[in-house]
């Protein structure tokens, strides 16, 4: 059984379940960077958005059009400069936003939040093998008290990670506590704890000792996505996991993704420019525009019927290749300079005055007068 | 005519990236080479524009046999070939506004004078704005510096263009918009194309021919 | 809009950067001026001896206290500054310009001249730094000169190396490829592409020297091998107050001793701010 909250097994049935509390609640985040002369450029405007267990939500829009700095902000890693206004709220309440370093550092990333990174080749760290890697990755999540539920771990995958999880305990480690706590036992827990989390990524063993180069690059992105999984978070954020991966190889990245979300109970959110990993893994698909969502819909009426309702996002859909192939006219506002009414209303067939002068708020899923 | 006869070529003599490549483009044509990351394809796209020189095979250009590569090749063989590359933000010295990035060939060239007038028209092409031609490549966003190495690759009016994964970065709109500017180039002079990517769909829709990286090299 | 609170991120990683920066500026904000303006402008003579008032220890009339023969220490510390920062800056100079166009050369053009280039350079820098640089003042007269040639000699290597590290991995980048596609000639690349891609680097490693060259003076001095012992610099005042350390009295050598380490922290702090500044990891976090 897993030992995550006691209502997550009905995620792996349904994406929705009923009951539980949003994994990460998202409210008018905002994110500005302060420029030189007392500048501000609006990256992120008024996002808001929730993510239950077992859901994939996909974030689409062009490049610069603000996600990254998005996925940025729920992380903490954003530079200096910048500012940010709203909440972005854990399951237990913890404001990613107003959280300090510390906190984020030592019980936020890796632990409830857990990265897919764009370029696994870039994030696993070359002279070392994956499985020193993992290794350490488990040492440092899941702190020296790990021996006990690490014997656990190859039975029972999905063992938490003890205090550092923030209060998941585990259910099931806790009765075969070794009565030698020697050297050589934690070593053997640590191998144990690290084969398992590999196994969870369909990262094959054989390939353990191997350094980050030796991997193909699908086997490269499994040992990342093994590296994001090791500390069980309940939400992971994959920022262009897919990007410069052939067809056959976005395709098993995300299908293995949402497997890790669906059958887990976790939650995904997903960073993308490639709608055809979107259609692949959303539940949901938000797409951004000049710094806001613009849309937000399921993604089976997204990509199937009735489609998008916003302009840009029909427009986006038809610039596919297996669509009309037709780029959207024109190019996105700066996000320094934005117009005071809608920022595709320059771009836009359907735009009148109202849009050039108002801006549309999200209501039902969709900022558009016109939608 | 750009002929690639038993190209055999790498970074590593005893473990070639490409080994017995054949792949021959006529003028005008458009040829998709499809094939999964880290194939080699990459390198081989190096080799046709000149850029890699092979360990064994020949390259023909306009029936001309290349015998230098690199700095090695002459000028005009070599700027008979525009190259666009996967990732914008390697493919643009970070010092250099766009404006400069773009009018870089004809000035290497000796052709400084021509570079306002060509730049802008260049410019009006991809879709950059004026404002954006005065920055530099870390104040503009990926897609909008893919938009400015098009626009270099093309400054020369090479006959050739090799696209080497150039949309693989890019969201829906701007491949859109990127191919539409190689295909009215295209139409408009004539060039060849050899366009590398590993998206079938994309590549089908794109060129006339495609070619997967199977059927081109030895086993 | 008007009720939205905005959170500065980061905040306190700046800070505590922005203090050890502002220690170092407060630090060069002393040091320099003193060095440059008070032996022109003060008048005042640092060989004045005062046989009355030797060995004074640190006082109102003394800050530094006065050495064995009376003279006043701050003003010759003053003085030995202004010598060892001279021949710091402008042996880091010299080093730079021969290392980059050394490194330069080897990284760029490649093949037999970054062999031969490169060979040199390991010769060189297998010879014990401070031997080689005593056999350089060795075959001059002691003086300012040979001490800059001798700093200089032993530290254009490892700028020689650095910069041509950085040019190989530039070399080896996709604009490189496109400016070649372009039609640009080897020197095109070279000059307009390689070199002013390495200039931060080298201009970092050359400010990293000066403390480094400093080092390096005072350690000749010491020996009594570079500047000629009535000339103050710090390695010449720590060396003639050897003796009075022995008997107890500590500040002879305790202030040449601290502004030789205070300006090297200070430079050391300021180049290390410089290259946040210039990582590019840094740079393209600024990017949306």
């Amino acid at each position: 059984m897993t030992p995550s909250p006691p209502a997550t097994g009905a995620g792996a049935d349904a994406p929705r379940p009923g009951g539980t509390g949003p994994v990460l609640h998202v409210e008018d985040l905002s994110v500005r960077f302060r420029m030189p002369a007392g500048r501000y450029v609006e990256a992120v405007t008024g996002a808001t958005f929730t993510l239950a267990p077992g859901e994939s939500l996909a974030l689409v829009g062009e490049s610069g059009c603000g996600k990254s700095v998005l996925a940025s902000a729920l992380l903490g890693l954003l530079p200096g400069n910048a500012e940010t206004a709203g909440s972005a709220r854990l399951a237990d309440g913890l404001d990613l936003l107003a959280a300090d370093e510390r906190t984020l550092a030592r019980t936020v990333r890796g632990r409830r939040v857990g990265l897919v990174p764009q370029s696994p080749a870039a994030h696993l760290t070359p002279v070392r093998t994956v499985r020193a890697q993992l290794e350490e990755t488990v040492r440092e999540l899941a702190g020296p008290g790990y021996a006990g539920h690490a014997t656990e771990a190859p039975e029972a995958p999905e063992a938490g990670t003890g205090p550092a999880a923030g209060g998941r305990g585990t259910s099931s480690g806790a009765s075969d506590r070794p009565a030698r706590r020697g050297r050589r036992h934690r070593l053997a827990a640590l191998r144990a704890a690290a084969r398992a989390a590999a196994g969870r990524a369909a990262f094959p063993a054989s390939h353990l000792d191997r350094h980050p180069h030796e991997l193909s690059g699908g086997l490269a992105q499994r040992a990342a996505t093994a590296l994001a999984l090791v500390g069980d978070a309940p939400l992971l954020l994959a920022d262009e996991p897919t990007t410069g991966l052939d067809r056959d190889l976005v395709e098993r990245t995300v299908d293995e993704l949402r497997a890790h979300t669906r059958a887990d109970g976790r939650a995904l959110l997903m960073i993308t420019h490639d709608l055809a990993a979107a259609e692949r893994i959303a539940d949901t698909v938000a797409v951004m525009y000049a710094g806001r969502i613009v849309e937000i819909a399921p993604a089976g009426a997204f990509f199937g019927s009735p489609g998008p309702r916003h302009p840009y996002a029909r427009g986006l859909l038809d610039a596919l290749p297996e669509r009309a192939f037709t780029p959207v006219p024109g190019a996105p506002p700066e996000l320094g300079a934005l117009p005071p009414g809608c920022a595709f209303a320059a771009r836009c067939a359907a735009a009148d005055p109202l849009c050039r002068t108002r801006l549309p708020a999200l209501t039902e899923g969709v900022a558009c007068h016109h939608a | 005519m750009l002929e690639l006869d038993d190209i055999t070529a790498g970074y590593d003599r005893r473990a070639p990236a490409v080994r017995g490549a054949h792949l021959s483009l006529y003028p005008g044509e458009s040829l998709g080479l499809l094939g999964p990351s880290g194939c080699g394809k990459s390198t081989l796209a190096r080799v046709a524009a000149l850029l890699h020189r092979p360990d064994r095979g020949t390259v023909t250009l306009d029936g001309r046999t290349v015998t230098g590569f690199f700095h090695r090749a002459p000028r005009s063989l070599r700027t008979a070939v525009g190259v666009v590359f996967q990732q914008p933000r390697l493919a643009a010295d970070p010092r250099l506004r766009l404006r400069d990035l773009v009018a870089e060939p004809l000035r290497a060239t000796g052709r400084r004078t021509e570079a306002g007038p060509r730049v802008a028209e260049l410019a009006e092409r991809v879709g950059l704005g004026a404002d954006l031609l005065s920055r530099r490549p870390h104040e503009v966003s990926d897609g909008q510096l893919q938009r400015a190495c098009l626009a270099r690759a093309l400054v020369l009016r090479p006959r050739w263009l090799v696209c080497d994964e150039m949309t693989a970065m890019l969201d829906a709109s701007t491949t859109a918009a990127l191919v539409a500017v190689v295909e009215d180039y295209r139409a408009e002079t004539g060039a060849g194309l050899l366009a590398v990517g590993h998206d079938p769909v994309l590549l089908d829709r794109w060129c006339g021919r495609t070619v997967h990286w199977n059927e081109i090299v030895k086993h | 809009m008007a009720e939205q609170v905005w959170r500065p991120q980061g905040r306190t990683r700046r800070s505590t950067r922005t203090v050890r920066v502002r220690a170092c500026v407060a630090v060069m904000a002393v040091i320099v001026p003193a060095v440059l303006l008070v032996p022109p402008l003060a008048q005042l003579d640092q060989q004045a001896v005062d046989l009355a008032a030797k060995l004074q220890p640190p006082s109102w009339e003394h800050p530094f206290g006065t050495d064995d023969v009376g003279r006043d220490l701050l003003l010759r510390c003053v003085y030995g500054l202004r010598v060892s920062l001279f021949v710091g800056l402008v042996a880091a100079l010299v080093a730079t310009v021969i290392g980059t166009a050394v490194g330069a050369a080897a990284g760029a053009l490649g093949g037999w001249t970054d062999r031969v280039a490169m060979r040199a350079v390991d010769t060189l820098s297998s010879v014990p730094h401070l031997l080689l640089g005593i056999f350089v003042v060795a075959v001059f007269r002691p003086g300012v000169w040979p001490v800059v040639a001798s700093v200089a000699v032993t530290h254009w290597l490892s700028t020689a190396r650095i910069v041509r590290a950085e040019v190989m991995s530039l070399r080896g980048r996709a604009y490189v490829d496109a400016a070649v596609s372009g039609g640009a000639s080897r020197w095109r690349v070279a000059v307009r592409h390689l070199v002013p891609g390495v200039l931060p680097q080298a201009g970092l490693a050359a400010v990293l020297m000066i403390p480094h060259a400093m080092w390096h003076e005072s350690a000749l001095s010491f020996l009594g091998l570079g500047l000629p012992a009535h000339q103050a610099s710090l390695g010449n005042l720590v060396q003639t107050a050897r003796g009075s350390l022995l008997a107890g009295d500590w500040w002879p050598t305790f202030f040449p001793g601290l502004l030789l380490i205070l300006p090297t922290l200070a430079i050391a702090g300021l180049a290390g701010a410089w290259r946040d500044r210039l990582n590019p990891r840094r740079r393209s976090e600024l990017t949306l």
